[in-house]
């Protein structure tokens, strides 16, 4: 006999490939890198920022020397300031830090029990992602002067699209599964959000052991 | 819980943001909102950690929402670094707010559903 407790200790099997993949892109293999890159480019954009508010005077750029400064101080970057309120840098450093911790929230069947969590981590990554390099290049491109720090956070954000984009697309095949299966909003709903259906369950279509 | 300890550190930070960023004595605003704020954000990150109250943390979206908005609508340019400080607190809180309590778990209501499976299935075989 299973008492209370027992049950509420039992998860389900955690450790299965997600499809399309042979593996499993929520594992902590797969996040932990996605973390730590996040976790580097974080550090990059608050030393930024810190030059930003003038806590420090200058900025270390070893191939373009004073024009990372001429790049931070730029009109553009000033203008960006001036709607707002807080340096670009600073926003930068928080959305790297979001991609860590989104990164590290979840079970490593998330992408099917926490859809939500995994788009959103998806959404700060991947358009949010481009959006900065993009930024970043045109910057180079309308200031005449290059920051070598921002071409590393942007080649980072690059690296990190192609690390996470197998999670959210498993997630969004599975909520195509579930809706063609049921064609119910409402269940799909609910799969979004994480709420536990019998459908949803077969819509998964796991296999053990993804690593 | 370590979505949890983080927000009850950033409360922390802003109780004492006041101290730290030399409001001014008779801004009573930005004392009071900064401390208001503060305190709110430990008692609800505090009160997720007891079973009823698990869903607190989620209020913390509204503080969080507070919190960006009272930096952007009061600040003018350049933005004072208090504002400044409860516009990134803000957007760091809104992030952390929606982390659940046991995050490296699947949710409750999943853990559930599965070992009703196991479990009916087990029936059906002749098994425990």
């Amino acid at each position: 006999m299973k008492d209370g407790k027992e049950r509420y200790l039992q998860t389900p099997d955690l450790d299965v490939q997600a499809p399309p993949w042979k593996h499993n892109p929520s594992s902590w293999r797969h996040r932990v890198p996605i973390c730590l890159l996040a976790g580097v480019a974080f550090l990059i954009a608050s030393y930024m920022a810190l030059y930003q508010w003038r806590l420090i005077n200058n900025v270390w750029d070893p191939v373009f020397g004073a024009q990372t400064q001429k790049v931070l101080d730029s009109k553009v970057s000033e203008q960006i300031r001036r709607w707002l309120h807080v340096p670009d840098a600073a926003l930068g450093a928080v959305a790297y830090l979001g991609d860590a911790m989104l990164g590290l929230a979840g079970s490593t069947r998330r992408w099917q029990y926490r859809p939500w969590m995994v788009l959103l981590f998806s959404l700060d990554v991947i358009p949010l992602g481009m959006v900065s390099a993009i930024l970043v290049v045109l910057q180079g491109v309308a200031v005449g002067a290059w920051c070598f720090l921002c071409l590393v956070t942007a080649g980072i954000s690059l690296i990190l699209i192609a690390l996470a984009y197998d999670e959210a697309w498993s997630s969004l095949l599975y909520l195509r599964r579930v809706w063609r299966k049921t064609r119910s909003t409402r269940i799909l709903w609910n799969t979004f959000w994480g709420w536990p259906s019998r459908a949803a369950d077969e819509a998964a279509q796991v296999t053990k052991g993804g690593s | 819980m370590w979505a949890r300890v983080i927000e009850i550190m950033l409360g922390f930070w802003l109780v004492i943001s006041p101290f730290i960023f030399h409001h001014p004595a008779d801004q009573k605003t930005l004392w009071i909102n900064d401390l208001s704020c503060g305190f709110a954000t430990v008692a609800l990150a505090l009160f997720s950690l007891w079973y009823p109250l698990r869903y607190a943390h989620l209020a913390l979206i509204g503080v969080a929402l507070w919190l960006i908005g009272f930096g952007y609508l009061t600040s003018p340019y350049p933005s004072p670094p208090a504002l400044q400080n409860n516009i990134l607190v803000g957007l760091l809180l809104l992030m952390l707010a929606i982390v659940p309590n046991e995050a490296s778990l699947p949710p409750q209501s999943w853990r559930d559903f599965s070992s009703e499976e196991k479990s009916s299935k087990d029936r059906i075989s002749g098994g425990a």
